[in-house]
């Protein structure tokens, strides 16, 4: 099986449901096989909400900071933080801010799209 | 691309929808809940039959959705490319 791109989705409010910390371990679990996958981990809708600076992400750091190490980062939906309200300046450094529109450029690349 | 959409994200997937000048909408679950005013203005939308049975709702759609069953889901999955919002 050849390399694929896959985008990982994350949709829901971060606490309360398993959402996102399934989807980073599933995404490492993509990121780290024989087939080496390129992954883009992109957080949207409510979703936005984990990357406000001060966010408790104890519980899914070890995740991140594999997938950091394995070239991948962090990205959020600027539009969906505008349709939240929230200040671009409130958003942890280690997150790279996209527009909608250069995410749809991104999803027509991928191969596969799944949503947490 | 087809944008699988259920009730929860039904906004956001939407708004990718009505960027994408052949996009496919196929409302799942909850989300054939979708009133005709909140569907955005694409080429085809469809909903699960199943699931609008079930809901008794088929007169929120309109007439824009076309009912589909699961075998013409699956084909429509397969021969697509899918960008899930459900």
């Amino acid at each position: 099986m050849a390399s694929n791109k896959i985008m990982v989705q994350f949709l829901n409010r971060p606490f309360g449901t398993i959402h996102y910390v399934e989807g980073l371990r599933a995404s490492l679990g993509i990121a780290s096989g024989w087939d080496e996958h390129e992954v883009y981990l992109l957080f949207m809708g409510e979703g936005v909400y984990y990357a406000l600076k001060g966010v408790n992400r104890t519980d899914s750091l070890k995740y991140i900071h594999t997938l950091e190490k394995l070239g991948f980062g962090l990205n959020v939906e600027r539009e969906s933080l505008q349709e939240l309200g929230i200040d671009e300046s409130d958003i942890s450094e280690e997150f790279n801010i996209v527009s909608r529109a250069e995410v749809f450029e991104l999803m027509k690349e991928q191969d596969f799209t799944v949503d947490f | 691309m087809l944008y699988l959409i259920d009730i929860h994200h039904r906004k956001i997937g939407f708004e990718y929808a009505k960027m994408d000048p052949e996009a496919k909408v196929v409302l799942i679950q909850d989300g054939v809940f979708t009133t005709a005013a909140e569907l955005p203005d694409v080429p085809e939308v469809f909903a699960v039959k199943e699931d609008v049975e079930r809901r008794a709702i088929a007169k929120r759609l309109g007439d824009k959705v076309k009912l589909i069953d699961y075998d013409e889901l699956v084909d429509l999955l397969m021969s697509n490319k899918v960008i899930n919002f459900a």
